[in-house]
C-alpha cells in the first residue's frame, strides 16, 4: 500500500494541509477534495487545456500534475479570480464580448490569458494567439476570445 | 483512440539530492520511473502503457535545475529545465537560438511549462523537436547511476522508436553542448501534422560555421533531422559534402538533396523527403543571414 503524501498548498489564497494519494491528479484534488469544480476535465491528456490552472503563475494542465507535486506551491483556479464579489477584468471582458458559448473551455482559457497578461500587459494579437494555443474551443471560434483578452488588457493596464 | 484509465497507485519519492535519486533507482530498477514534467509519463500511465510501482520526482534536486554557459566550454542544461525556462532564458547566447526555437516548437504553453528538454530526449520519440537541434549541436548526455557516470554523444543515444540506451538504473542528469566558434549560427525549422497533437512531420536543426562572410567557406556543419527516420538522426553525408565548400545557392541545393536522400521516412515518405530539402535549404540560408547580422 502506497504511503499518503502530506502537502501544504495555497489554493486561491487559502492555505490547505492535505494528505493525498500519490496517484491523485491535481485536477481531481481540486474538483473532488477541495470542491473547486470550475476546473474542467476535457481530454485528460494535456491537449485541450480545459483543466488549465496556474502554479506559481505558470499555466499548466492540471490533468498532468500530481497532487503530491504541489507541496509548497501557489495554485490559482478560476474561482480565485474574482475579488470581493467583483469579477476579474478578464471575466468581465469575456461576458461583454460574448467570448463564451458552452463555457467548458472558458476557465482554462481565462487562466491562460491571465498568465499572459501578468507577464505581458500589452500583448500583440499574435502573442495572445500563442498564449491560448493550448486551449481548444469548439464553439465560438477564437475571434471573440482574442477580442476579450485584448479588451481586458486595456482595462487592466491603460 | 486509446482508452484512458485512472493511473495505478505507486510510491512517490521526491528526493532532494542526486545520490538519493540514483540509489532509489539502483534499488527498484525497472519497477521505478523517473519523473519531472510528466507530460509524457503521466499520459503513458493513463494509457496503462506504464505502471511503475515507484515514481521518483527529480524537481526537488536543485542542482538539476540549472542552465549554465561558460565561454569556450559551452552550455549545460540540467534534467529539470523546462522548455518554457529554456525558451525565455537570458543565459543563452544568441548563437544557441536554435535551441529556443526547438523548445518553442514543443506542444503548447502548458506543455512547455512542465515538459523538460531532457524528458523530450528520454521519451525518444522519432518526432521530438529538441533532438534535431541537439544533434546539430553535437550535444552529449551525462548518464548517472549509483555505480558512476558516463557521457555519450546524443547521436549514440537513440536506438529504435521510443527506445534508447538508458539503463533502468540510470538517469540523464544534464545535456552538455560544446561552445560554438565565431561565425556560427543555428536554425531549427519544422512543420506539423494538422491534428490535435500538432506532432512534428519534419524537423530540421542545423548549425553552420563559416570562415568569414566574404569567402563563406563552411568550416563546420551539423545537421539533425527529426520525424524522417525511426530515430532522430544526423545527416552525415550531407555534412561531409558541405564541409570545406563555399556555401552558395548551388551547394545549398545539393546539400539539401543529399540530406533528403539519406533520410528514412516510413509513412508519407515522398512528401517528408521533399520537405527535408525545403527546410534544409531555408535553414542554411537563414543561418548565413544570422551570421552576417
Amino acid at each position: 500500500m502506497a504511503h499518503l503524501v502530506n502537502i501544504k498548498v495555497n489554493i486561491n489564497g487559502d492555505y490547505y494541509e492535505l494528505k493525498v494519494k500519490p496517484n491523485t491528479l491535481l485536477l481531481d484534488l481540486l474538483r473532488n477534495e477541495v470542491g473547486l469544480t470550475g476546473t474542467k476535465r476535457g481530454c485528460d491528456t494535456g491537449e485541450c487545456g480545459a483543466c488549465t490552472v496556474l502554479i506559481d503563475g505558470l499555466a499548466v494542465n492540471s490533468c498532468l500534475v500530481l497532487a503530491a507535486e504541489v507541496n509548497g506551491k501557489n495554485v490559482t483556479t478560476i474561482e480565485g479570480l474574482a475579488k470581493n464579489g467583483n469579477l476579474h477584468p478578464l471575466q468581465e471582458s469575456f461576458m461583454e464580448e460574448g467570448a463564451s458559448q458552452c463555457g467548458f473551455c472558458t476557465p482554462g482559457m481565462i487562466l491562460s490569458a491571465k498568465a499572459l497578461l501578468d507577464k505581458n500587459p500589452n500583448p500583440t494579437e499574435e502573442e495572445i494567439k500563442i498564449a491560448i494555443s493550448g486551449n481548444l474551443c469548439r464553439c465560438t471560434g477564437y475571434k471573440k476570445i482574442i477580442k476579450a483578452i485584448n479588451s481586458a488588457a486595456h482595462k487592466m493596464y491603460c | 483512440m486509446i482508452r484512458l484509465k485512472k493511473i495505478n497507485n505507486f510510491e512517490y519519492f521526491a528526493p532532494s539530492t542526486l545520490s538519493e535519486a540514483v540509489s532509489l533507482l539502483a534499488k527498484y530498477k525497472e519497477r521505478a520511473k523517473v519523473f519531472s514534467g510528466g507530460t509524457d509519463l503521466l499520459v503513458q500511465m493513463k494509457q496503462r502503457k506504464l505502471t511503475p510501482e515507484y515514481v521518483i520526482d527529480l524537481k526537488n534536486i536543485s542542482e538539476l535545475n540549472n542552465i549554465d554557459y561558460k565561454e569556450g566550454e559551452g552550455l549545460r542544461i540540467g534534467a529539470t529545465v523546462t522548455h518554457g525556462i529554456l525558451a525565455s532564458s537570458q543565459l543563452l547566447p544568441e548563437k544557441f537560438s536554435l535551441l529556443k526555437e526547438a523548445s518553442l516548437a514543443v506542444g503548447s504553453v502548458q506543455t512547455r511549462n512542465r515538459g523538460t528538454i531532457v524528458g523530450n530526449i528520454a521519451t525518444s520519440s522519432p518526432s521530438a523537436d529538441t533532438p534535431p537541434a541537439l544533434l546539430a549541436l553535437e550535444a552529449r548526455l551525462k548518464l548517472v547511476s549509483a555505480d558512476g557516470e558516463r557521457v555519450v554523444p546524443i547521436q549514440d543515444f537513440f536506438t529504435t522508436p521510443f527506445k534508447n540506451i538508458l539503463q533502468s538504473t540510470e538517469l540523464i542528469t544534464e545535456i552538455e553542448i560544446p561552445d560554438l566558434p565565431p561565425n556560427s549560427r543555428g536554425v531549427y525549422l519544422w512543420h506539423s501534422k494538422i491534428t490535435a497533437e500538432d506532432e512534428t512531420l519534419v524537423g530540421v536543426g542545423i548549425v553552420l560555421t563559416v570562415d568569414n562572410m566574404e569567402d563563406k567557406i563552411c568550416t563546420h556543419i551539423g545537421i539533425g533531422l527529426g520525424s524522417v527516420a525511426p530515430t532522430p538522426m544526423r545527416a552525415e553525408k550531407a555534412e561531409d559534402f558541405l564541409k570545406g565548400k563555399r556555401v552558395d545557392a548551388d551547394i545549398i541545393k545539393q546539400t539539401a538533396e543529399i540530406a533528403s536522400n539519406e533520410s528514412l521516412p516510413r509513412s508519407r515518405a515522398e512528401y517528408r523527403k521533399e520537405m527535408v530539402k525545403v527546410h534544409i535549404r531555408r535553414a542554411l540560408i537563414r543561418a548565413l543571414k544570422r551570421i552576417e547580422e
